[in-house]
């Protein structure tokens, strides 16, 4: 018990602390670094309570997700201007340093995720989800998610969908003059449309204007 | 297999939303279309609904319920997204908004708030609020190359994604005490874990309010209000009300009616908070839209009274609060949807001035209005406000009540002030004379329901009484 609630606190204030971070920093990439951190702490919490699946989606949607979001935060933003200098020099930049905090720290978390795992029968004797225990998570998951709850599937498909709707209903635009391609009218081009075939006399010009 | 029967509205609902996408993708300049085709289903779910029978009957593990309650609130929200549409047609295509996805977006929303009034679960619930505000952020922002309209789609995205957050949270921690997310579970549970359940009632409590912009979470109204195309306006200060009022309702009775007592208090600061908000910081306006958003936010003021006086006659006095308060905004909206000159639509109070001598009839039905969103004796707004006052004095709850009056009568001051413009300053340039049968028709019936309500004032009240939500 002892050594679950140390892990516990041990996650608990990293997903605390980074929580506060992302508010706290002016700088959006650090925000965003300190994001992906507070996940990560988030996750190792769901697969200590046993609940896994979640903790690996959580890892796969937020944090992949979140990559996607810094790529397009560093695009966006005006990147030559970032000195990518050491810890000294005049023109130092926050980035390296938060950057091998949050590096070291996640490392630091899976180092004790690893090491921690020798431990994992003790976990379990705390039942925390209650679950047939020959069943694995997914399994559980899948069973209620397709029964139990499919009206709230499908309400969450058509959330989906109006967020789809929205996105083009507020960014597209018409413009003029767009080339589109027609495959009809490409496939159903026949030759005789394009090429014409001339005797060119010798030595003599072709017109092919008309 | 059983359950499909009586969800037939909400299948309909979306099967026509799926099908009106289908046929505006593929037909060129489809608004006209689609606009006609959306108030079609609007009409007919209503007829759907009035051909089922109106027993209580819970589906899906007990998380969806049909009773009578939300047969009321459905059949109000239709009807009132009904004549929003007929008002608003005019103005769409005249400020070059007719996308077809208009219509479709606001079919989302109600269907959004059919699963939320329908809710019996916090699951449930939270699914329907999240799509009809969804649907609500992409109306405010749908006239996108006005740059006041960016605004107040981008404020009240952030700021409903802020309280739906805290709602969420508000949420698991009352699943992590109570161990469910039925509503009747909790309720029967509710006083074992009475600390978890009021920090999450608390929480929860904050967005509801911020969703139907009570003080003091009523900081985006004005500005969303004022921001969002006028159509898109009449639509806000309408339809999501009563879908909040009725979930907060039922949310108030339902899961949390064994802690009355805690809840009370914290209804009755809303409640005076957004009455006293609402009359006094409506007077310094000069916009008409800025001002129907602080007169809307006063009148939730008086329908969450209604419910803070925890007893039955009290929610019945709101629904009928609620239900005259929509007839009034849709009068008053489509008054402001005529205010069109030299092919701009305006919406400074001092332009109504001296409108009289021009459009007589107009601002006739704006004096009935805005008499009636005062209080005035006989119209329809003072037997709502009357209904209110009458249940928060049943339960000895003389402060809230006193402080009613006294916001009513200050109120007053600024509905009166427009009457005093238009009847008695000196006159402007005269509108644009436009006969659009839908707007007319929309004010008229308005006028009617408000003048002629107290011939027979309890036709309502029979309606409202037989509801039961326990």
């Amino acid at each position: 018990m002892i050594a679950h609630a140390l892990f516990f606190y041990f996650f608990s204030i990293i997903a605390i602390i980074s929580a506060i971070f992302v508010i706290v920093s002016r700088n959006t990439v650090h925000a965003v670094f300190f994001l992906i951190l507070d996940f990560i702490s988030i996750a190792c919490l769901f697969i200590m309570i046993g609940a896994e699946f979640l903790g690996m989606m959580m890892l796969i949607v937020y944090v992949g997700a979140v990559a996607v979001l810094f790529l397009f935060v560093v695009m966006l933003m005006n990147v030559t201007e970032q000195k990518l200098s050491w810890f000294r020099g005049s023109k130092r930049s926050g980035h390296i340093p938060t950057g091998l905090i949050v590096g070291s720290v996640i490392l630091l978390e899976l180092v004790v995720i690893v090491g921690g795992w020798q431990y994992r029968d003790t976990f379990s004797q705390t039942e925390f989800l209650k679950f047939d225990s020959d069943f694995t998570n997914t399994h559980l998951i899948g069973n209620v998610l397709y029964t139990e709850y499919i009206h709230l599937f499908q309400i969450s498909g058509i959330i989906l969908l109006l967020s789809m709707i929205g996105a083009i209903v507020l960014t597209y635009r018409k413009r003029e003059g767009v080339k589109k391609q027609s495959y009809i009218k490409q496939i159903s081009r026949e030759r005789e449309d394009s090429v014409k075939l001339v005797d060119g006399e010798f030595n003599k010009g072709v017109s092919i204007d008309d | 297999m059983i359950a499909i029967k009586f969800i037939i509205p909400e299948l309909f609902l979306s099967i026509s939303i799926f099908s009106l996408i289908i046929i505006g993708v593929f037909l060129k300049k489809s608004f006209e279309i689609i606009y006609r085709l959306t108030i079609l289903v609007i009409i007919s779910i209503i007829f759907i609904i009035f051909s089922a029978n109106f027993e209580t009957e819970k589906i899906f593990n007990d998380s969806f319920v049909i009773d009578k309650f939300s047969i009321y609130s459905k059949l109000l929200i239709l009807v009132s997204t009904f004549f929003v549409l007929l008002i608003s047609k005019k103005y769409i295509i005249d400020i070059k908004n007719n996308k077809f996805e208009y219509p479709i977006i606001i079919l989302l929303s109600i269907l959004g708030m059919f699963i939320m009034v329908g809710s019996n679960d916090l699951i449930m619930f939270y699914m329907g609020l999240e799509l009809q505000s969804l649907a609500l952020y992409v109306l405010a922002a749908i006239d996108r190359d006005n740059i006041k309209s960016s605004e107040a789609g981008v404020k009240y995205f952030i700021l409903s994604a802020l309280s739906s957050g805290l709602l969420l949270y508000g949420c698991s921690l009352i699943y992590g005490f109570t161990g469910s997310t039925n509503f009747e579970i909790i309720a029967g549970i509710s006083n074992e874990f009475k600390i978890g359940v009021l920090f999450g009632m608390v929480f929860i409590l904050v967005g509801l309010a911020f969703k139907v912009s009570a003080v003091p979470f009523h900081m985006w109204t004005p500005d969303v209000y004022q921001g969002s195309p006028t159509s898109v306006t009449s639509f806000f200060s309408v339809v999501p009300k009563i879908a909040g009022i009725a979930i907060f309702i039922k949310f108030m009775y339902l899961p949390f009616k064994e802690v009355l007592s805690e809840w009370q208090y914290i209804l009755v600061f809303m409640s005076i908070a957004s009455m006293i908000l609402g009359s006094v910081a409506a007077i310094g306006q000069t916009n008409i839209k800025r001002l129907m958003a602080y007169s809307s936010i006063g009148h939730i003021g008086y329908a969450i009274a209604g419910i803070a006086s925890g007893s039955e006659n009290g929610f019945k006095s709101t629904l009928v609060y609620i239900s005259i308060y929509v007839v009034m905004n849709i009068g008053a909206f489509a008054c402001i949807l005529l205010m069109k000159r030299g092919g701009k639509y305006i919406e400074d109070i001092d332009e109504l001035s001296g409108v009289s001598k021009n459009h007589p009839l107009m601002s006739l039905g704006l004096m009935i209005i805005l008499f009636s969103l005062a209080g005035i004796p006989p119209l329809a707004g003072f037997f709502a406000k009357f209904y209110v006052f009458m249940a928060v004095i049943e339960s000895e709850m003389y402060t809230l009540a006193i402080v009613g009056l006294v916001t009513t009568v200050i109120s007053a001051f600024y509905y009166i002030k427009i009457i005093k413009v238009m009847y008695f300053d000196e006159p402007r340039k005269p509108f644009e004379k436009f006969v659009d049968y839908k707007i007319h028709g929309s004010i008229f019936i308005s006028c009617f329901i408000l003048v002629t309500f107290f011939l027979y004032p309890s036709f309502l009240n029979e309606i409202v009484s037989k509801i039961n939500i326990f």
